[in-house]
């Protein structure tokens, strides 16, 4: 009978503070929805009204060098390579990394663009990385260049990369990404605002699945057919524009995404460059920025672009989408760990203070929190403690809370951008916008405890992934 | 005949076309064109001129006109003095039964001075309507050769390409159009500009391995390259010229400039 009282006891507690947790994180959600609909009006003026076809050729935008990592890329690589050398931008240079694939990822390359190997290439060692076996170049292209190197992993190919590059910026592009023309030169006009305190710069992902795509141009924006891409492209929207947007105008931003950032290469190169050996390098070197920044007292910035946008092909199928979400959730938990003393230390202001311990508490540890209240709620069932309509009434709260947030990202997107042409689409949309708390959250919480499982079982594989060629996905856009 | 008016609003929509179908089918060695315009000029004007020109004894002619007052003149057989003469002449009478009329004339005489081709008679009757004196124009050889040049405009945006093309068709070229690197490669194949006036940030291909690869092209004359961009980057400007592009003008440009440069490369 004691032991039942001290179980009602605890799961009251649990109750209470359960509660509590779910109105934080609620109300974190709203404040930072909030930041992004102050801004977003700026967001729309500044790219409505600024001339980037002049600044596109002007001479005083300052030079850039795309470095884009491949690995096995055989099927995808010379078209991405030719969309990436027609950007509308005045100077760059266009670094493909070859990452030791098995596939003929350089003989494709270097066919096709009739490279050779440069005999004396010029390779600074700025940052340590795995010695590379060749430069590929051909003075017909002058601004690409080929990188051979062993296999090393994302983080090492984007090192090696660096080591090259001949420009003060750099900027990270997965190869399975395609750039809009004009995305690199919307980012560079927000870095010469603040040229002397812009550290990093994050592009706006979005999802290509059911798009027309012609020529490294999208043609038609049209959602996703399938189930699983459409539930991204919500993700994406809420996570870029009802997240991203806000954390940037408090300077909280703990991630630029790695299909698309834009970086200072002397600071990249001063916290030691990217982290290899572990997934959440993107995140990884956001944080080190802040670290790096806050603890020698500089002013900076991580900005974030939203109207600067790569495409990128979603996963379509359960098994590749889950394998993206444990790495992503094991890469998270690394980054987590590895800097847990820059949660609540003033030291580091709003990273400190707000940024680390909102994402350890609320997106680290969310899973748990889920998992324990289901756990309480059959208690609370069990021990009679409750009566079915407040369950009821929870569980909409909840439901209507996440639904308006879902709501709230699609209302920025129609503000600024109008990327939605059909009403048809904006109804779907709405439609899974509700429809993914029924199944698809559930999941997006299995998969992170799994890649916490994998973290502690010391996986560090990278998951399968496929690649589809760009081109086969418009001519069969239905499938696509 | 029954078929006069069908045939009449024929010509009327498509004068050059006609005028030229019909030199070529009547197969003479030598043959006269004038073109004449006036503002002001009255209904009976085209009676007018074939009463002046059924006076004069041998002399063979065809009169056709155009909804926008255009009225053609075709006289086989004719060398250019002869049709200047003639022109003169017609002037003169014109004048003299009409005082306040202020005829516009342009003529030349074929293959002395080239071919007549839809584009060249068409820029013929333009030239005519445009003039601001009221002298002879004589259409010279330069403006015949610029008349039959094509143009193929490369741009990205539809509003610049529409533009040029508005532009450049006045002047007399015959003009096309392409919105991507890839398409515009396709055509110069196809169609054989005599210049390709182009943006040089475009889709589906860089720049200069889009210059490098029209002069590298396998046909009989490459054409000449005009590059039209925003792209000011000098080191970009240095290597359009060492791959051989004749011009290079930057956005926002001076179509009057655009113009000279243009007539230059031809000459």
């Amino acid at each position: 009978m004691e032991g039942i009282i001290l179980l009602r006891d605890i799961l009251l507690i649990y109750g209470l503070f359960a509660i509590y947790y779910v109105m934080t994180v609620n109300a974190l959600y709203f404040a930072v929805l909030a930041f992004s609909f102050k801004n977003i009006m700026n967001i729309f003026r500044r790219s409505a009204y600024s001339k980037y076809n002049t600044l596109s050729g002007s001479e005083l935008v300052p030079a850039v060098s795309l470095l884009v990592p491949a690995y096995n890329e055989e099927v995808t690589v010379i078209e991405n390579v030719k969309c990436l050398l027609t950007l509308n931008y005045p100077n760059y240079e266009v670094i493909v990394i070859n990452d030791g694939s098995k596939d003929d990822t350089l003989g494709v390359l270097v066919k096709e663009f009739e490279l050779e190997k440069m005999a004396n290439p010029e390779m600074r060692n700025s940052i340590d990385c795995q010695a590379i076996t060749g430069v590929y170049h051909n003075p017909k292209y002058p601004h690409l260049f080929v990188i051979d190197k062993p296999n090393g992993g994302k983080a090492d190919s984007l090192n090696a990369g660096i080591n090259l590059s001949h420009y003060p910026l750099i900027s990270s592009i997965d190869a399975d990404s395609l750039l809009e023309k004009d995305a690199l030169i919307r980012m560079a006009r927000q870095y010469m605002e603040n040229p002397e305190e812009t550290v990093a710069i994050g592009g706006d992902v979005r999802i290509a699945n059911g798009c027309l795509i012609e020529n490294g141009q999208v043609k038609d924006f049209s959602l996703p057919n399938k189930m699983w891409p459409m539930f991204q492209a919500i993700e994406y929207l809420k996570a870029f524009l009802g997240g991203r947007i806000g954390w940037s105008s408090i300077n909280g931003l703990i991630i630029v995404s790695g299909a698309f950032g834009l970086f200072r290469k002397d600071y990249v190169i001063a916290v030691g460059g990217y982290r290899g050996g572990y997934p959440g390098e993107d995140m990884n070197i956001i944080i080190k920025l802040h670290r790096y920044m806050l603890e020698n007292k500089l002013r900076y910035r991580i900005a974030f672009c939203p109207e600067a946008v790569c495409w990128t092909q979603a996963p379509d199928t359960y098994h590749i989408l889950s394998n993206q979400r444990k790495r992503w959730g094991r890469g998270n938990l690394k980054n987590m760990i590895e800097n847990y003393d820059m949660a609540f230390n003033p030291k580091y202001k709003v990273m400190g203070l707000l940024t680390m311990p909102y994402n350890i508490i609320f997106e680290a540890l969310n899973p748990y929190f889920k998992l324990t209240g289901l756990l309480a709620l059959a208690g609370y069932v069990a021990l009679d403690m409750t009566q079915w309509k407040i369950l009821v009434v929870f569980g909409l709260i909840n439901f209507l809370s996440g639904y308006l947030f879902s709501i709230g990202a699609l209302l920025l997107e129609e503000l600024a951008f109008k990327r939605f042409t059909k009403i048809s689409d904006l109804f779907k949309m709405l439609f899974y916008g509700a429809f993914k708390f029924f199944g698809y959250s559930q999941l997006g919480t299995l998969w992170r405890i799994q890649g916490h499982i994998q973290y502690l079982q010391n996986n560090n594989s990278w998951g399968a992934m496929t690649r589809q060629s760009w081109k086969e996905k418009s001519e069969t856009p239905s499938s696509a | 005949m029954p078929n006069t008016a069908t045939l009449q609003t024929g010509i009327q929509e498509n004068l050059y076309q006609h005028i030229e179908d019909w030199v070529k089918a009547a197969k003479q060695k030598v043959c006269g064109v004038l073109f004449l315009y006036s503002a002001n000029g009255p209904a009976h004007l085209e009676a007018q001129v074939r009463g002046i020109l059924e006076s004069q004894p041998d002399l063979s002619f065809e009169v056709w006109s155009n909804e926008e007052g255009i009225l053609a003149v075709i006289m086989p057989g004719l060398t250019l003095d002869a049709v200047h003469f003639e022109g003169l002449l017609l002037k003169q009478r014109l004048q003299e039964t009409l005082p306040d009329l202020d005829p516009r004339i342009t003529l030349a005489s074929f293959p002395e001075q080239g071919e007549p081709t839809e584009s060249v008679l068409k820029q013929m009757a333009e030239s005519a309507k445009r003039s601001v004196t009221g002298d002879i124009h004589i259409f010279s050889k330069e403006e015949v050769k610029a008349a039959r040049s094509r143009i193929l405009i490369v741009d990205n945006d539809a509003t610049i390409r529409e533009f040029l093309q508005i532009r450049l068709q006045m002047q007399g070229y015959e003009t096309y159009e392409a919105e991507d690197g890839l398409s515009a490669l396709e055509m110069i194949e196809k169609l054989k500009p005599d210049m390709v006036l182009t943006e040089l940030n475009l889709y589906g291909i860089d720049g200069l391995p889009y210059i490098n690869h029209i002069q590298n092209m396998n046909v009989s004359k490459s054409p000449k390259i005009v590059v039209l961009t925003e792209q000011k980057v000098e080191q970009t400007i240095s290597q359009c010229f060492q791959s051989g592009v004749e011009d290079y003008i930057t956005k926002p440009f001076s179509p009057v400039e655009l113009d000279a440069r243009i007539r230059r490369c031809f000459n």
